[in-house]
């Protein structure tokens, strides 16, 4: 066809277009285009996938970094104090190039007509009203790095960065302002510990009494449902509700005491800093969770705040409307919610795939079912958060609650978003991959190892226990991997079935029946959301987006580990007793 | 009814009694009193309603917790459109909203419970017009804003502004197109400026809508000749407030807090938690406290740590009066 449409006239042309012609069927005969196509394609998306992740892991990893303090003074006098965050170039205006001198001006005019600027992290938010400064370089008039400048992370409004100007240690002036004096190290160690000791008090301890006192308060209002107002049974409720309110008057009373005492002793610890313009601020030894001076760190002082930063992000809650502090809680309620999820979902779609490929006569109704599945898999993860708000929180949840929990209401147990429902939901959202999946699992058991089965005398049932499903394993193992990670990286339906912002416990505690479906939770995916296009200064979120996004996926990864190690054990146990 | 009108008559009155602190940071008024904390409050509470309040409830819920270890607090902040519903509901305590509730949705609240939901006063803003930080635009009338915003121009403007030119920009950014942000029709921050800005006008299909205050203005960071709205606590480095005038050739005004508490700043608000409370009964104590607690000298520092800016005292006295809490 090509022949003919260039129809060549020259005998020399004829040849050399029969010689190029040649060639490329050659190379076609060989398949050599194709290879290097789906090599391309391949390759691109190899590149892409470990860019990503490089990108990730790279911000992700230098977040916890110690950064050096610049001071700047600019050459209208101004000083300010920051950690250098990002730089840039731009096109200035008319205006800024107006307050530039002759010279700048033609230094400008003669590059590329841009300019540098450098955006500082001022910190300070209570003393400045703002976190971030940007700073042009032609304004600079000089940039130091003194080797006494503290970063102060502190458990309310943010980093300080400043001086130190006082230290205060049981009500007394330390000499030598020196945060790194054994006794200051001590008293702040001790600090912490009692700020930890008043959290366990209240959060724990109270919350426990009162936990107690709920409980009696929920039986009276029970009894009343039940046997009436002023019935015996009522009467009897009330006054164990009596019984049990005096009981925790005396042992709040006692917890209180000790509280107070905590605090004043806490109070009599301080340490005063002073900003680059010497505003003063004090600042309770309790409330540092770490001071430190970076222009002078060591190496190995350096790697000791890089890991305690990293700790504090994986074991601490979230403080500061979830912009600093960590996201233990968001780890928990991830792998609470995913391992539930596995849970249910695992014997739903093994058992559906079992009937479907097994038993049920393969006919139209199988197949219609079948490509009903297939096409769950492509709805649209969204339209499953509404379905488990409307069904399972609305619906079963309601029909919960005034059965099982009517003294609750109007507040609803079971009958809003909850780790029970956002589980069930994912639940049906990865179903058809394990339908799917153990489907094909069981297709690829060898027909006459059946057969051998069945022979020997082993009823359906059993040739499937004992044959079937051991062999099938793997791929069932691989269907449920694959459910897992969709599960675990998914957001848009937990919005609506459960998990929260800022959760006020743990789904799992020490307080009966220890598991608590029915609270909300939080997610790592989430967090990111939130973090990234919620907290009131994006900039500063931005380094905990890519934390958070790296504990993520290293978290699907350790879970898709676990889940691959166990399929190839299992697959070692039948590999010497295929044929 | 024009709420910007509200807002003037209630705070002018007021503005002498706020003194901004030194540069730049603010300072709550002394005379709002401090928390003090009281016995017996346990139970607890959910929040659902605003998203630019969404913050501010999260910073108070663990201040509160604070004070009482045993309450627990949830929260959820997807617009303020979802405040109402959950109220009448009775899914949430609190219903946080960065408008008024409309006329519509307190009479559907009205209908089932046969009173008025109670609006609570939580704290000032100042509805910041964002742009770029290179943009060289120096001020923007309401007239100029709702040429750029709306399709019905209903504030009076000639012609359609699409160009950076046509709000009197000159230089090179003259022929640039305006890029618009805006926020998702949930949101009531949408609401506010649609109603005091666009004079209930009808907003350009080319808004680009985002779904929080704080991804609109991550947008217009990214983003060279954007131009968004949004509350003045989610501003960044990035981007810079333009100065608003009323009026065409009226003054300028930046949003800043003086301004706001002047009521010179044209598109000031208050930002509102209702709440359902029977008038002839007393809230329960954990929704009093926190309430309370909100008003209170720690409350307000949340405020400012949030970006917004902390009531006068006369309004939070006024509106704890309201809700007869002492």
């Amino acid at each position: 066809m090509e022949m003919a449409a260039t129809a060549p006239d020259s005998p020399l042309e004829r040849a050399a277009a029969r010689a190029s012609n040649h060639r490329v069927t050659d190379l076609r005969a060989r398949g050599e285009p194709f290879t290097w196509l789906l090599g391309g394609c391949l390759s691109l998306g190899v590149v892409m996938i470990i860019g990503f992740l490089l990108l990730v892991l790279w911000n992700g990893f230098l977040t916890f970094v110690p950064q050096k303090i610049a001071v700047v003074t600019s050459k209208d006098g101004k000083v300010i104090a920051g950690e250098a965050f990002r730089a840039e170039r731009f096109r200035p205006a008319p205006d800024v190039l107006a307050a530039l001198t002759p010279d700048e001006r033609s230094a400008v005019a003669k590059g590329d007509g841009m300019i540098g600027r450098t955006l500082y992290r001022v910190a300070n938010f209570d003393l400045y009203g703002e976190d971030f400064k940007w700073v042009i370089d032609p304004d600079v008039k000089s940039v130091e790095y003194p080797a006494d400048m503290v970063i102060v992370e502190r458990l309310e409004w943010g980093p300080f960065i400043g001086r130190v100007e006082a230290i205060t240690l049981d009500g007394k002036a330390v000499e030598g302002n020196d945060l790194k004096a054994p006794a200051v190290v001590k008293a702040h160690e001790e600090a912490r510990e009692r700020w930890a000791r008043m959290r366990e008090i209240e959060r724990d301890e109270i919350g426990a009494l009162n936990h107690d006192l709920e409980v009696a308060r929920l039986d009276v209002r029970r009894a009343e449902l039940k046997y009436g107002a002023d019935s015996p049974q009522q009467r009897a409720a009330l006054t164990e509700l009596d019984r049990v309110t005096k009981d925790m008057q005396s042992q709040f009373a006692r917890l209180t005491a000790e509280v107070q005492a905590l605090r004043s002793t806490s109070d009599k610890y301080s340490v005063t800093f002073a900003d680059i313009g010497d505003r003063e601020k004090v600042v309770p030894l309790a409330n540092i969770v770490r001071a430190y001076r970076p222009n002078a760190l060591t190496f190995g002082e350096q790697v000791g705040v890089y890991f305690s930063r990293w700790g504090e992000f994986l074991t601490a809650e979230p403080r500061e409307a979830n912009t600093e502090g960590g996201v233990m809680p968001a780890i928990f309620g991830t792998l609470a919610m995913t391992l539930l999820m596995v849970i249910v979902v695992a014997p739903f779609g093994v058992i559906t795939a079992l009937y479907l490929r097994e038993y049920a006569k393969q006919g139209r109704l199988v197949s219609f079912v079948r490509i009903s599945v297939n096409n769950l898999a492509g709805v649209p993860s969204i339209v499953y958060g509404v379905f488990g708000l409307g069904f399972f929180a609305y619906v079963v949840g309601g029909t919960i609650d005034s059965l099982f929990f009517p003294e609750r209401l109007p507040n609803p147990t079971f009958g809003t978003g909850g780790l029970m429902w956002a589980a069930f939901t994912l639940a049906l959202l990865t179903v058809p991959v394990v339908i799917v999946a153990t489907e094909e699992a069981l297709a690829a058991v060898p027909r006459s190892m059946r057969e051998g089965s069945l022979a020997c005398g082993a009823s359906k049932w059993q040739t499937i226990r004992n044959i079937v499903l051991p062999r099938a394993m793997p791929g069932v193992m691989t269907g449920i991997i694959l459910a897992m990670a969709r599960g675990a990286g998914e957001v848009a339906p937990l919005m609506l079935v459960g998990v929260v912002k800022l959760a006020p416990g743990l789904p799992i505690d020490g307080i009966f029946p220890y598991v608590h479906l029915e609270r909300s939770f939080m997610h790592l995916g989430f967090h990111i959301f939130d973090v990234g296009f919620q907290s009131r200064n994006s900039e500063a979120g931005k380094p905990m987006v890519f934390v958070t996004t790296v504990l993520l996926i290293t978290l699907v990864a350790v879970m898709n580990a676990a889940a691959i190690v166990i399929r190839s054990r299992l697959k070692r146990r039948f590999a010497g007793s295929q044929f | 009814m024009n709420q910007s009108n509200i807002f003037k008559f209630a705070i002018a009155a007021l503005a002498s009694s706020v003194a901004a602190g030194e540069a730049g940071a603010l300072d709550v008024d002394a005379a709002i009193p401090s928390y003090t904390k009281s016995a017996g409050v346990d139970g607890s509470l959910k929040s659902i309603g605003s998203d630019t309040l969404n913050n501010l409830m999260t910073l108070w819920a663990e201040g509160f917790s604070k004070q009482y270890p045993n309450v627990k607090i949830e929260i959820e902040g997807k617009g303020s459109g979802t405040a109402p519903p959950a109220l009448i509901a009775g899914t949430s305590q609190f219903g946080p909203m960065s408008r008024p509730m409309k006329a519509g949705e307190s009479d559907d609240f009205e209908r089932k419970y046969g009173y008025k939901p109670t609006a609570i006063r939580t704290a000032v803003d100042s509805l910041a017009v964002f742009v770029h930080k290179d943009n060289p635009v120096k001020c923007l009338s309401l007239t100029q804003v709702d040429a750029m915003f709306s399709k019905t121009r209903k504030k009076g403007a000639k012609a359609d502004a699409v160009k950076w030119g046509d709000v009197g920009v000159t230089g090179e950014w003259a022929d640039k197109p305006i890029s618009l942000y805006g926020r998702n029709s949930a949101s009531g921050t949408y609401g506010y400026f649609k109603e005091v800005a666009l004079g209930d006008g009808d907003y350009k299909d080319t808004v680009k809508e985002q779904p929080g205050s704080s991804a609109v203005v991550q947008g217009i960071s990214s983003d060279k000749y954007a131009i968004g709205y949004s509350g003045v606590g989610y501003k960044t480095a990035d981007v810079k407030t333009v100065p608003i005038a009323a009026k065409d050739a009226g003054a300028c005004y930046d949003a800043s807090p003086e301004n706001a508490y002047a009521g010179n700043y044209p598109i000031t608000r208050f930002l509102y938690v209702y709440v359902n409370k029977n008038p002839q009964k007393p809230l329960e104590p954990v929704r009093a406290e926190f309430v309370k607690y909100v008003l209170s000298k720690q409350g307000q520092e949340g405020v400012i740590k949030d970006g917004f800016y902390p009531l006068p005292p006369k309004v939070a006295a006024d509106d704890k009066k309201t809700l007869g809490l002492n």
